[in-house]
């Protein structure tokens, strides 16, 4: 939870130019956080991978949640006990460490380990920054400064495809995305090295629930492992699934018991008995798990059977993009208008569910026909909708959680909610991932790729062959498109029947 | 304190002279004879693993980059990762019972012909006990023995020497046969275990360099290789 300071020396300093540069940081560490799904292929290859082995691309992506997740909860606390610039300084610091990392990578274990540390610095980079804006803005101002600094990070992470497909497809390359955050963290740390060695901020002893973080981290831990299919041909989930999911379970059932006992909890696990509470928490999830997988599957779709390069690629998937922040604003004014989070929750996945499914009838001819003589193509539009559903639903359920913890735990319940997207997103992703590649190993496993040389018919039957590989691409496509449809219409049910109606207003 | 030195430090430090003089005393075999008791004892296990990486300039016919297995002469099973225009793919192989099995990118495992295998790479004489690597290490001319070495945690003695093409060209046919080439063997100092081996030289093209590294690890460990399910 995040209560601010009221420090005297950082108000006499000029908080805008404090703001603008923390929030440079956090923006850069936001782009970052989705930039590689454009990028996969190629930063495969130079690690020597496959493209036939793509299940080992997963930990490029679930290791930056991860690293993420591990230090979302103590961020806050250990912005309390060290102060808040020396924090961020800290974490641009290890975000640029990861990025050099990742950047250098000769090996798919390096690659991985800097994803995770970029994740740890960018993740704790957040409840600092929201802090810091919490200190030098009083009661009254900080709503609209809060949510500049929160609009910053979501813009940044709509940006970040688009950002990592356009370095990807130049002649620079994708190592690129990671080397400019090395001189761009740089330039932030010397323009706040005066303001860091003045040392003039407040700090105070912060209660961390160390123990609570520690359980919580390895209970998401072993299960992306227990779910991460590293041979896909043979099973969906992990090989060690069997010891590694019951141990996850132990991990999540000792978090519980824990955060009910310690006098400082990260969550005030009790707040689960109130369903709109768990529905928004549970909803929130299910929305991550529906955009990873658009983010993750929608630039390899057009990498794998439109033959998009990286660039194009993150433009088709820009258009889904683009349809987020124009539902995320609706979503929060018409829920104020009807007064009513249940309704437009639920329209929002619904529509996201609806979306979803038209991308699941696409096939090699999807991208050209145009909506009614309009320049936008079909494709475009589903897109656009896909991501309108998805951005609508972000307010009402949002608000619906904050409502549920009440003024005192607001900070804790915003992190709680990041927190559960991330889960959703690392979840769902792990799921789909394992599953896709097992159900296309499953369709293909009879399908013999025809050998060059001595076979006359070499040039037809390959092209027969790779009309077929095209085929079952396009089919664990469907299925995985199908499957989060299907899912995300659970979560329209869970937002109606769970979420509270809007509270009245009071004047206070 | 006084700077002398005392009685039990003094014998101590003898002991360890006497000690490392002794160690000394028996000075390693030479290049030839190290490279010979290491073929024998390579050829002798019941089985190893492999890592074979290709770096240099490979030209448009040598399609692998790297490859993994285990292997027991002549049997072998390995993933190998071949370029294929830009991109990278991952297909595996078993020799066995004198024939050979390809899983490729879809699909399970399809027999292949001698004549087939010829066309891309033919890895069976890679390890022949007569004209593989481990028979090419006999017939290694110049050796000469470098400093010890640590791989993978092993200290092993370096030895440079040279190999024909002739005889380089046996080993994988679609090595160059002309010229003679670098070669390196990293050989364990106790137990003559081989963990690395490195080829280098216009291996793929008259002007261009190539390597070809080997790293061996789970020298003995038992590998059998047996034909898998067709289809």
């Amino acid at each position: 939870m995040i209560t601010p300071f009221r420090s005297h020396r950082l108000r006499s300093v000029n908080r805008t130019v404090l703001l603008g540069l923390t929030g440079a940081g956090l923006f850069l560490a936001s782009l970052d956080a989705y930039v590689v799904v454009t990028a996969l292929l190629p930063m495969l290859k130079s690690v020597n991978i496959a493209v036939n082995r793509p299940e080992q691309a997963t930990p490029i992506i679930t290791g930056f949640l991860l690293g993420y997740l591990a230090v979302m909860p103590v961020a806050g606390g250990l912005s309390d006990r060290f102060g808040r610039l020396r924090l961020f300084a800290a974490c641009l610091v290890l975000f640029a460490f990861g990025s050099f990392l990742t950047a250098t990578a000769p090996s798919l274990a390096q690659l991985v380990t800097g994803r995770v540390l970029q994740g740890a610095g960018g993740g704790a980079l957040v409840p600092a920054v929201l802090a810091l804006a919490a200190d030098l803005y009083p009661a009254g101002d900080r709503s609209p400064v809060l949510g500049a600094v929160s609009a910053l990070q979501e813009i940044g992470s709509v940006l970040g495809p688009l950002w990592g497909g356009l370095i990807t497809a130049s002649s620079f390359g994708w190592t690129w995305i990671f080397w400019i955050n090395i001189p761009a963290a740089a330039l932030l740390f010397w323009a706040l090295w005066p303001e860091i060695r003045a040392g003039g901020e407040e700090r105070r002893p912060a209660n961390l629930d160390w123990l609570g973080a520690l359980l919580a981290t390895a209970g998401l831990a072993l299960l992306t492992l227990a779910l991460y299919a590293a041979t896909p041909e043979q099973s969906p989930v992990g090989e060690g699934v069997i010891w590694q999911l019951p141990l996850a379970a132990l991990c999540f059932v000792l978090f519980v018991w824990h955060e009910r006992r310690t006098p400082h909890p990260l969550i005030n696990v009790r707040r689960f008995r109130d369903s709109s509470f768990t529905g928004s928490a549970l909803t929130n999830a299910i929305a991550g798990a529906g955009l990873m997988v658009a983010l993750v599957y929608i630039p390899v779709l057009a990498n794998a059977v439109f033959s998009m390069n990286a660039s194009s690629a993150a433009l088709l998937l820009f258009r889904l993009m683009l349809g987020i922040p124009v539902g995320a604003l609706l979503g929060g004014f018409a829920a104020q208008r009807l007064r009513s989070y249940r309704l437009v929750a639920a329209l929002g996945l619904v529509l996201a569910a609806i979306g979803f499914l038209m991308l699941s009838g696409w096939n090699e001819g999807s991208l050209t026909p145009h909506l009614l003589g309009s320049p936008l193509t079909v494709a475009d539009a589903e897109l656009l909708l896909t991501g309108f559903g998805l951005g609508l639903e972000i307010a009402p359920v949002s608000a619906a959680l904050l409502d549920a913890v009440g003024e005192a735990e607001r900070g804790a319940g915003a992190s709680f909610l990041i927190v559960m997207r991330l889960v959703g997103m690392l979840v769902g992703f792990s799921l789909v991932a394992g599953f896709g590649l097992w159900e296309f190993h499953r369709a293909t496993a009879h399908l013999i790729p025809p050998l060059p040389g001595l076979n006359p018919n070499f040039a037809t039957q390959y092209a027969i062959y790779v009309l077929k590989v095209k085929q079952a691409i396009f089919d664990e496509y469907h299925l995985i498109f199908r499957a989060t449809a299907i899912a995300l219409f659970i979560g329209a049910l869970l937002a109606a029947l769970t979420l509270r109606p809007l509270p009245r207003p009071r004047w206070r | 304190m006084h700077a002398g030195v005392s009685p039990p430090r003094g014998l101590a430090a003898g002991v360890a002279i006497v000690i490392s003089l002794s160690a000394c005393g028996t000075p390693p075999p030479d290049a030839a004879t190290l490279l010979k008791q290491s073929s024998q004892r390579m050829l002798g296990l019941t089985g190893f693993h492999f890592q074979m990486q290709i770096s240099g300039f490979t030209g448009p016919d040598e399609p692998v980059q790297s490859a993994q297995g285990d292997a027991h002469p002549p049997g072998l099973q390995a993933r190998v990762n071949l370029k294929e225009g830009g991109i990278l793919l991952e297909v595996e192989v078993i020799f066995a019972a004198g024939n050979i099995y390809l899983k490729s990118f879809t699909g399970g495992w399809q027999q292949l012909t001698p004549d087939e295998v010829a066309q891309f790479f033919d890895a069976r004489s890679l390890f022949d006990p007569d004209v593989g690597l481990f028979a090419a290490m006999r017939e290694t001319t110049a050796a000469a023995r470098g400093n010890t070495e640590k791989v993978n945690g092993h200290d092993t003695y370096a030895i440079a020497g040279h190999v024909s093409g002739a005889r380089m060209h046996q080993l994988l046919t679609l090595i160059r046969d002309q010229g003679s080439y670098q070669a390196t063997y990293w050989i364990e100092t106790q137990g003559s275990d081989l963990w690395r081996a490195r080829l280098t030289g216009n291996l793929f093209d008259a002007v261009k360099p190539a390597t070809i590294t080997f790293d061996f690890s789970n020298h003995d460990h038992p590998v059998s290789v047996t034909p898998p399910p067709l289809g």
